[in-house]
């Protein structure tokens, strides 16, 4: 006769959520200490008595939970009469290559337009002065070249219309874009920057773009011709164009406008801009001058100053969440709350980049992704700061023509195309992230 | 009856006088009580014993006892013994302790000084007074034997310590060890007896018969062991040592001739010695890591220069281009070739000062300033006033024949060169290799190592004028840096730094760092210190309000040192780099107080640079407000840490 094993230890478990689609009740529950994430998974799809199962990830104490109970308990000192709390999430597959679309030069910065139903479209800016719109295939579809020196920034505007690139000619340009005739024409030359534009934001709510430059300023500048934008600064006209530079083919000479404000207050190069997610008439930038700055539109005013304690090379949003990240020369993420109620202790830190980091996009409600001189792109969850990046994408194709696969990577956006990142190895990656509820992982 | 024997003996035989002598010898004359003699003459007749009295003879005798009656019977005859009258008188002295006879103890005196007083005596000296005082002499004596007495030396009435048996216990252990002297090395101690040298030791430990053969071939000085292990099956039966007079000899001699030195042990806490500094963890920031590396140069990278705002950096390498980059993504913006020939630049400066933006390369003789079209236009245009505001000055200058000839030579570029941003050719008489601005970017000084007396030239922007200030040279001028504020210019030989006051024309100082050859100094941004860097490998750090000679010696780099420099923009860093591929970066506060000394804290040790053909890395400059460092590389590379 077989004798009965001994009776594994078990502990309370409240699980809990922040998602109400899947809650399950909040009354404890009595676990074998021995599971791990996959056994843990199984009673909450259990709970929730899910057709197909889904996989799904336990934080605990602000990490991921990646051993088992008992490791947790013994590793946290609690006893294994307490009831331990965790939060269950659904479990983020890691990201998938998908493509690489070559380049001539650096790629200084990406950027996704996702029109509903339409096939997505990728607008990249390189290092030889030329804005490509790139459908999902790898095609290009459209070319802007005007730019007299290296583009650091472009985006989209709002309405998918047009595109807005920025770069080392220290000027902003506006072009309009049909992708589907592959037309892009110059719209605007936006003048009023003394040195390099580093980071372009727009506004969907606004007809607003907002410029950080090197010149320590930040340039307001308005996307309409409706209302009409004072003339640029006489002093900072070209002399002449550059005869070595490809300039563009059209004879027509290109209105110029200048800046509907330029805010001054950062002390060193400013790096990053972005507009607050709720409020259009709120903006942040951040610059090496280690401060964050919150700036109100309306008034053009500086609002508030953080100051951190490193050089800030990128920022991003969180809107859900009402934080700011941003990524420093010294290798690390930082958490802030522009509140003016909040305190001025840094919300979190997020380490493993092994260099500056150089780019944040948020993806979704508390993830993130951030990219790295280090030739990583690297997802973070915030809700769990301590476990460090959730995923490394590394650059993929590496070998080919000097390409060491550790590149700088100078720009990342997270959209739902997935992650797309650009960098030094003259390629736009995209990497796919299935979202959670879609993604189905092999081990269920 | 036997004839009388005639001996004939000469008259020398003492016995022959005593004719008659009784010959018994030593035996008591009772033995003849029962004959009627009493002993034999020498010639065997017999003595007779005299013949006695009556009985009442006798006892007469007994009653009056005749005068020098003895009772004592002489041996020889038989007789009673009579003293004579003279021995009895004797005898009565003796007894009554009085003197011998024939002694007169009542002489007459004889005096052997007069008593009389001479008229003319032989010293007519007065009694000295030392006859009449207490002796000195003895007083010392006395006070010695007191003093003694009170200190303990000397113990009145002591009690005499029970002596000590005088034998010697050969068994006893060793003598308690001596009180530690500076002049007694005790004797090493010979090592304890092993296994082999046991009376009976494990059989391993025998020499086999060739082992014992070769032993006893050997020469006795080339044994490794002087005796050869045996075994015996009983302590008896060991035999006698033979030899132990030779072991004993040997190790006399090894104890006289060996020389002995005491040893000082050094009894101090290692931790004591080092000083107390920070940790480095508490002096954050400082550059760890490298952050981006800027490729590109073909060849050594000799020099950079990070510009006023500090977005760019510009490189000069042994490919003889000048080259302009951003900062952290270490791409390349601008390039211009400069050094005709596969000349190098040995030197780019950026001019201080945001309002124009122009870089000073030197090439060979040459010396260009250049305007790189980077800059926005407004900035662009100010530059070029800048740097063409001189030109009619020169013009008026020339015309003066009485002035000497400049040491350079202003000259406009090409048209071609003008185009690729040279704004200004200045032409040296020799190599020059070192390029300082004056803060406010009116003048800049160029070394040529080799012009002697024309080695140092200071130039003038706004003039496009030229002049050498020394007339004479003092040695092979290495470097030349201006005081950070005050009219001062650093002048730095291969051994001594001196500093001249520009205003007054005068020499105020001379640092004797004490290095053979020195390569590079920085001035601290408060002026009162400097740091040098020598090619024999030492970083020294002077404090000029302290001596003139350095405050603090580092040498901590294996190869010689090729670039020191403070950071400007506020952080109390400073850095060294080296021809082993290393840059040491050193906290180095400085304290308003003027009397508290300079704290200096060593880092970090940057390590990415390749040595290449013994060069490392060439050049070192910090970024003007972050704590970034940049350093020139001669594996081609340039670097930035953070």
């Amino acid at each position: 006769m077989d004798t009965d094993p001994a009776p594994t230890p078990k502990v309370q478990v409240q699980f809990v959520t922040r998602h109400a689609d899947i809650a399950v009740p909040p009354a404890p529950i009595l676990v074998p200490t021995n599971l791990k994430r996959y056994g843990l998974s199984q009673i909450i799809n259990h709970l929730l008595d899910t057709p197909t199962p889904v996989p799904f990830d336990f934080l605990a104490a602000g990490a991921f939970l990646r051993s088992s109970l008992d490791e947790y308990l013994t590793q946290h000192g609690l006893s294994a009469e307490s009831v331990v709390t965790l939060e269950y999430v659904r479990a983020v597959v890691p990201p998938k290559f998908r493509a690489a679309f070559q380049h001539d030069d650096w790629v200084s910065s990406v950027n996704t337009l996702s029109a509903d139903g339409d096939a997505p479209l990728i607008l990249s800016g390189s290092y030889d002065g030329i804005a490509r719109v790139w459908n999902i295939s790898g095609q290009v579809v459209a070319e802007a070249s005007g730019h007299t020196a290296a583009i650091k920034a472009a985006k989209w505007t709002p309405n998918g219309a047009g595109i807005v690139t920025a770069g080392m000619d220290r000027t902003l340009r506006l072009w309009s874009c049909d992708p589907e005739s592959s037309a892009i024409t110059p719209l605007a030359e936006l003048l009023g920057h003394k040195s390099t534009v580093t980071h372009l934001a727009v506004d969907p709510r606004s007809t607003h773009i907002l410029s950080a430059s090197s010149d320590s300023t930040i340039g307001l500048w308005s996307t309409t011709p409706a209302t009409p934008p004072p003339p640029p600064p006489s002093s900072l006209l070209p002399p002449k164009p550059s005869k070595k530079r490809k300039t563009t083919s059209t004879t027509t000479t290109i209105p110029r406008y200048g800046a509907l404000a330029l805010l001054t207050g950062h002390t060193g190069p400013a790096s990053a801009v972005e507009f607050d997610g709720k409020d259009a008439t709120v903006a942040y930038s951040a610059g090496w001058d280690h401060t964050i700055r919150t700036w109100d539109l309306a008034t053009h005013r500086l609002v508030d100053t953080r100051t951190t304690q490193h050089p800030v090379a990128s920022m991003c949003v969180l809107p859900s969440l009402s934080l700011l990240a941003a990524g420093s020369t010294a290798r690390h993420i930082t958490l802030h709350d522009p509140r003016a109620g909040a305190s001025e202790v840094a919300a979190g830190v997020l380490r493993g980049h092994t260099n500056c980091v150089a780019a944040l996009c948020a993806g979704g409600e508390w993830m993130m992704a951030s990219a790295g001189h280090d030739g990583t792109v690297r997802v973070w969850d915030v809700r769990a700061v301590g476990s460090g990046s959730v995923f490394v994408v590394r650059r993929e194709g590496g070998g080919g023509e000097g390409v060491t696969g550790r590149e700088k990577v100078f720009a990342v956006e997270w959209s739902g195309v997935g992650i797309v990142s650009g960098g030094e190895d003259r390629r736009v990656q995209i990497n796919e992230t299935p979202t959670g509820a879609e993604g189905v992982e092999p081990k269920l | 009856m036997y004839p009388e024997i005639d001996p004939v003996y000469d008259s020398d035989d003492t016995d022959a006088g005593a004719d008659g002598a009784n010959t018994i010898g030593n035996i008591p004359l009772d033995f003849y009580d029962e004959y009627p003699h009493v002993g034999y003459d020498i010639n065997g007749k017999k003595i007779m014993r005299p013949a006695k009295g009556a009985a009442l003879d006798a006892l007469l005798e007994s009653i009056e006892v005749p005068k020098g009656w003895t009772g004592v019977t002489d041996k020889e005859t038989g007789l009673g013994v009579k003293l004579t009258d003279e021995e009895l008188e004797m005898v009565r002295k003796i007894q009554m302790d009085e003197n011998a006879a024939g002694y007169d103890p009542y002489q007459p005196t004889v005096e052997y000084f007069t008593s009389k007083t001479e008229i003319m005596p032989l010293s007519a000296a007065p009694e000295p007074k030392r006859r009449f005082v207490p002796s000195k002499h003895e007083a010392k004596r006395i006070m010695k034997i007191v003093k003694a007495i009170r200190d303990g030396r000397i113990v009145p009435n002591k009690p005499k310590e029970p002596e000590k048996p005088s034998f010697y216990d050969i068994w006893a252990d060793e003598l308690p060890p001596r009180p530690d002297h500076i002049m007694h090395i005790p004797a090493p101690k010979l090592p304890p007896p092993t296994h082999d040298e046991s009376y009976n030791p494990p059989k391993e430990y025998l020499p086999t018969e060739a082992e014992r053969k070769a032993w006893e071939e050997m020469d006795p000085e080339d044994r490794p062991k002087d005796y050869l292990p045996r075994a015996h099956s009983a302590l008896r039966l060991v035999p006698g040592f033979n030899g132990f007079i030779k072991e004993r000899f040997e190790r006399c001699l090894d104890l006289y001739l060996a020389p002995r030195v005491r040893r000082n042990k050094l009894n101090i806490d290692p931790e004591s010695l080092l000083p107390k500094l920070p940790s480095p963890q508490d002096l954050r920031p400082f550059p760890t890591t490298t952050a981006t590396v800027y490729r590109g140069h073909v060849g050594r990278v000799r020099t950079l220069s990070c510009d006023p705002s500090g977005i760019w950096l510009a490189t000069g390498g042994d490919d003889g281009t000048v080259r302009v980059w951003e900062i952290l993504t270490g791409r390349e913006v601008w390039k211009i070739q400069v050094g005709e020939d596969g000349e190098a630049v040995n030197v780019v400066k950026w001019r201080p000062g945001k309002e124009a933006a122009v870089l000073a390369a030197a090439t060979g003789d040459d010396v260009f300033l250049i305007h790189p079209p980077i800059f926005d236009p407004e900035t662009e245009s100010a530059t070029k006033d800048l740097l063409s505001a001189g030109w009619g000055y020169a013009e008026i200058v020339k015309k003066d024949p009485l002035k000497k000839e400049p040491p350079a030579k202003w000259t406009k570029p090409t048209s071609t060169q003008q185009d690729s941003g040279i704004a200004v050719i200045i032409t040296t008489k020799h190599t020059v290799k070192h390029i300082s601005w004056h803060r406010r970017g009116d003048y800049f000084a160029t070394v040529s190592p080799e012009g002697q007396n024309r080695a140092v030239a200071i130039h003038q922007l706004s003039k496009h004028n030229s002049q050498s200030p020394f007339r004479k040279s003092r040695g092979i001028i290495q470097r030349v840096e201006f005081h950070p504020f005050r009219p001062h210019l650093f002048v730095a030989t291969q051994r001594y730094i001196r500093v001249y006051d520009l205003a007054k024309q005068e020499l105020l100082k001379t640092l004797q760092p004490g290095s053979r050859w020195i390569s590079s100094f920085d001035i601290h941004p408060g002026g009162d210190n400097l740091i040098v860097g020598a090619y024999d490998k030492r970083l020294l750090w002077h404090d000029m309000d302290l001596s003139t000679k350095p405050y603090k010696t580092m040498r901590y780099h294996q190869k010689a040192i090729r670039g020191v420099k403070y950071h400007q923009g506020g952080l109390p860093l400073f850095c060294s780099a080296s021809d082993d591929g290393q840059i040491q970066i050193f906290h180095g506060r400085v304290y308003g107080d003027l009397m508290e000394n300079a704290l200096i804290v060593p880092l970090k040790v940057l390590r990415g640079h390749k040595v290449e053909k013994s060069l490392g890395v060439l050049d070192v400059e910090w970024h003007s407000r972050e704590c970034w460092l940049f350093s020139a590389g001669a594996d081609g590379t340039a670097r930035l840490w953070n």
